[in-house]
């Protein structure tokens, strides 16, 4: 069987798939050994996990009168 | 109590049950409201619309999966239909080609202070961005990786398959980095 050599642009396709998925395939066996040697590549990954952690840290808050009110349409205030 | 009690009791008419139901829930499904909307206001009728929902059909909820899925659900339903009244022009990503185009020197941004989520300049970028994407390309990336789900969570929610969930979060998550990298590398 022919493995593939593995460029920039097949680690940018699949990079973000991998992100969080399995890295067990002989795929991605290759794409985290182009991903040790490239600098390029590593900093594309840092900037899609910084992308997700950006989202994940962005919440709000509900207010306590958000709360009561409700509470006060589903006729459960206590 | 544990949560099928406490919905079995809440499903026999006990107020006190239902109340602890809804405040079990009402954070994520405010959070999850205002990420798909990216409006407080409109996160908070969603949340109430959710959860009268919730009132009115509780007796049809089986526990055959979990009732957050079910709330997601109904979310994600009150969303689409809200996002379709506005006829909003979404960027389609449904048959992208351009997106993955490796720029030639990516700049670093392990530098970039994580706790620039506190800034507001920041927040409205973050929600430029994600407003372009089409609703089902924003919730699957809201519940996969923002609110942790698994794919196939994510699939029942959406009412989406496995490969659509996996090819949707893979152009969501190359859509909004190319965005973000616009604004944030100048
Ligand atoms: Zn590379």
């Amino acid at each position: 069987m022919k493995i593939e050599k593995i460029n920039c642009n097949d680690v940018m396709d699949h990079i973000c798939e991998s992100l969080g998925e399995e890295l067990d395939s002989q795929r991605c066996v290759e794409i985290k050994k182009h991903l040790n040697d490239c600098p390029n590549c590593q900093k594309y990954f840092t900037s899609v996990e910084k992308t997700i952690e950006f989202y994940k840290k962005y919440n709000i808050k509900m207010t306590e009168e958000c709360h009561k009110r409700l509470m006060k349409k589903l006729g459960l205030e206590d | 109590m544990s949560e099928s009690e406490l919905i079995k009791k809440a499903q026999s008419g006990d107020k006190k049950s239902l109340a602890e139901l809804v405040k079990k829930y009402e954070n994520t499904v405010y959070n999850f409201a205002f990420k798909i909307c990216r409006d407080p206001e409109k996160a908070e009728n969603t949340m109430q619309e959710t959860f009268l929902s919730m009132v009115k059909s509780l007796k049809q909820f089986d526990g055959k999966s979990k009732l957050s899925t079910w709330l997601y659900r109904i979310v994600m339903n009150h969303c689409l239909m809200e996002l379709r009244k506005k006829k909003y022009k979404f960027v389609s990503l449904d048959d992208d080609e351009n997106e993955n185009t490796a720029e030639t020197v990516i700049p670093d941004w392990s530098s970039l202070p994580s706790d620039i989520v506190e800034n507001i300049e920041l927040r409205k970028i973050l929600d430029k961005a994600i407003s372009k994407l089409t609703p089902d390309y924003r919730a699957v990336f809201i519940l996969r990786d923002v609110n942790g789900l698994s794919t196939e969570e994510t699939g029942k929610i959406t009412g989406l398959s496995v490969p659509a969930v996996k090819s949707r979060l893979h152009r969501a998550r190359s859509f909004l980095r190319n965005e973000l990298s616009r604004t944030l590398e100048k």
